[in-house]
């Protein structure tokens, strides 16, 4: 494998570095160097393949572009970013901003975004602080005269009893990218994150996402992930419940659009007794779209009255549609309770006939199914405009999602 | 109103209509019994517009329309309900949803504007007294977790709310009890009008002691081999359908 473009890109990035940080920048990228680009070889990158892309040539991206208005969220703080910088004009939140420690750093994925990340949220909440807010982190992609690369490290560090929502949003226009984003978030004993995280990447784009979280005492994270974009994307998402009584829920629903290609990898380690964890992740998929979705759980040694549960749901729209879904559970505990289950199914025929008898034409009477599918993840999102339009873009938008009241006003 | 002639449908290769004629006119109310496996539901899917049967012969006019030619959606809208033998669950989907979605979709084939959403739960509130079906149950996914006599009574119900033109029922009066069998009797009554007309498809004489039927119509091996008045549901309670086909 050929890195020599990177190696060129690194040097021009690290020359215009501050002298005091280089040789550590260095050192992530020799580790970088040394590992290459994840193969199926690797377990872990079993069904997502990356060595395409050491033979690209991609530099440190320079240009900004313009910012999607429209993805703007009313009644959120918000952090924009184009092309990994920062986009003061549209940040209402810019004092979120900044350079993060290189902390976590683990397959050659990480070490690349530890080589050239540039800043990224920076939230740090005291104790008993609470967002009154959700802060939206829309990061945006726009093509360049060269195929770039950004990668940016965010941080989110809650103190005991702290509150916080936060919105990560990947989007991407034309031309070919790779973007790679590692989250760490911090949690102290009792405190409370939502983490949202949106992808509607463009299909010549890669990205490739981490979060890295630890929870302590009580503490509990909450998420839901959405996809919906077109390009080859991987999210790892490693929880560490440290602390007795921590609690984790992850939620998604992914449904790539055509020629697009999503992985997601969760990793839930039981560390200590007395711990939750759930997981929800829902897929619809379609011809010429792949999915994969591998929940490992670990239950160490020790974490007795583990609660943990796992669902996975598939629906393939077409004979052609690619899926995996993977439980890995290892568990060291004996006390503990451990639930799994995949399924794949297929829009209901039935169902269908049916709501078509009554008058509802062929693509909305689909609509209703595909949102009933996904609205059990889609509705635990709780930025209704965000929401809507998601439904909208996947095409699971019902017109009349009504307040179903007919029952509280019966006589 | 209904025209049908010389109809021949099969299923999956198999020819199970062979040559059915039947005609309706508005105001009517039209029987059809027979045997288990004759073709009633066949017949009654066909006019509904069901994918996977083959029409290989034959017309079927709806107002002087070609029905065959019309997606199920378009019959629908046209004013054709089919009562299922087997409604469907839909989780997630609730009944409310599917009415509306059901009433808008009539409405804006007919070039008129979205119902109201207090005007709709008024109409539904009222409708589903009728029924004798508690309005709470409504916000539940369509027919889940409903016992097989509230998924008929609430296929009745979403017929008082669509109103049709030709309602066509396939055994809405299986497994019913006696007090659901009224109720399901008075639900039909009561869009029984000169402009409407219904095919009640029934293997029992009770139904058709609450709806009196002014045709009734034996089907047997895919082609009408018997017609006459109410006298010969009577006729047939009695002595089954070996005679007819023996005749
Ligand atoms: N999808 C199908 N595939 C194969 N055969 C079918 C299919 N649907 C119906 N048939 C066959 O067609 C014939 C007529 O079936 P139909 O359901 O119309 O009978 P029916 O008169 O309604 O009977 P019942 O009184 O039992 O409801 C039966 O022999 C049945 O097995
Ligand atoms: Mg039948």
């Amino acid at each position: 494998m050929s890195l020599a473009a990177y190696t060129e890109g690194f040097e021009q990035f690290a020359a215009g570095l501050p002298a005091g940080q280089r040789s550590a920048r260095r050192e992530h990228y020799e580790r970088f160097l040394k590992a290459g680009f994840p193969t199926p070889k690797i377990e872990e990158w079993h069904y997502t393949d990356l060595a395409p892309l050491g033979e690209r040539r991609f530099s440190p991206a320079a240009e900004g572009g313009a910012v999607p208005t429209a993805a703007l969220l009313a009644g959120a703080d918000r952090l924009v970013y184009v092309n990994g910088k920062l986009d003061q004009a549209h940040s209402t939140a810019a004092a979120r901003h900044g350079e993060n420690p290189l902390l976590t750093d683990g397959d050659s994925v990480t070490a690349l975004n530890a080589a050239f990340a540039t800043g990224g949220l920076s939230l740090r909440l005291s104790r008993n602080e609470r967002l009154p807010r959700p802060l939206q982190v829309l990061t945006v992609g726009v093509a360049g005269n060269a195929p770039a690369m950004v990668h940016q490290r965010h941080r989110i560090e809650l103190g005991e009893n702290a509150e916080a929502t936060v919105l990560f949003q990947f989007l991407g226009q034309g031309a070919e990218r790779l973007t790679s984003h590692v989250v760490e978030v911090e949690l102290a004993p009792g405190a409370r994150l939502t983490l949202y995280r949106v992808q509607d990447e463009h299909a010549d784009a890669t990205l490739l996402t981490r979060i890295d979280a630890t929870l302590r005492r009580d503490s509990r994270l909450e998420t839901v992930a959405v996809d919906c974009g077109a390009g080859l994307v991987r999210h790892d998402f490693n929880v560490a419940l440290a602390e007795p009584g921590a609690e984790v829920a992850l939620a998604g629903l992914y449904q790539p659009a055509p020629g697009g290609h999503v992985d997601n990898q969760t990793r839930i380690v039981h560390a200590a007794p007395h711990c939750r964890s759930r997981e929800q992740f829902k897929g619809i998929i379609d011809a010429k779209a792949k999915a994969i979705f591998v929940g490992k759980v670990i239950v160490q040694p020790g974490a007795q009255k583990t609660d943990s549960e796992q669902r996975v749901a598939n629906l393939l729209l077409s004979r052609k549609a690619e899926v995996n879904a993977k439980p890995e559970l290892e568990i060291y505990a004996d006390d503990v309770k451990c639930a799994h289950g995949a399924t794949v199914g297929q829009l209901d025929d039935k169902a269908l006939e049916y709501l078509r008898s009554r008058g509802i034409a062929a693509d909305a009477a689909r609509a209703l199914l595909l949102r009933a599918f996904g609205a059990e993840v889609l509705d635990q999102l709780a930025i209704p405009a965000l929401r809507d339009r998601l439904a909208v873009r996947m095409g699971l938008a019902v017109e009349d999602i009504f307040e179903e009241t007919v029952g509280e006003t019966a006589e | 109103m209904l025209e049908v002639k010389g109809l021949h449908a099969r299923v999956e290769g198999k020819d199970i209509l062979k040559g059915l004629d039947l005609t309706v006119r508005a105001g009517e109310v039209h029987a059809i019994m027979g045997p288990n496996g004759s073709g009633k539901s066949t017949t009654a899917h066909v006019l509904a517009g069901r994918e996977g049967y083959e029409v290989t012969a034959g017309s079927v006019l709806f107002d002087g329309k070609n029905l065959l030619e019309l997606e199920p959606e378009k019959r629908a809208c046209e004013g054709i309900f089919l009562g299922f033998q087997y409604p469907v669950e839909i989780p997630g989907v609730s009944n409310l949803t599917l009415l509306k979605a059901a009433l808008n979709a009539r409405r804006k084939y007919r070039g008129q504007p979205e119902i109201e959403a207090t005007d709709f739960l008024a109409w539904v509130r009222d409708r589903a007294k009728l029924v004798k079906i508690d309005p709470k149950m409504l916000s539940r996914g369509v027919n889940e977790g409903f016992s097989g006599g509230e998924k008929k009574r609430n296929e009745i119900l979403q017929m008082l709310i669509l109103e049709p033109r030709l309602m066509i029922l396939d055994e809405t009066d299986s497994g019913l009890d006696i007090d659901a069998l009224k109720i399901v009797a008075d639900g039909i009554n009561a869009l029984r009008s000169p402009e409407r007309a219904t095919i009640l498809v029934t293997h029992y004489q009770r139904l058709l002691d609450y709806v009196q039927p002014d045709y009734v119509h034996v089907l047997a091996g895919g082609r009408m081999v018997r017609s006459g008045g109410p006298e010969l549901a009577r006729e047939l309670e009695e002595k089954g359908y070996g005679w007819l086909e023996a005749a």
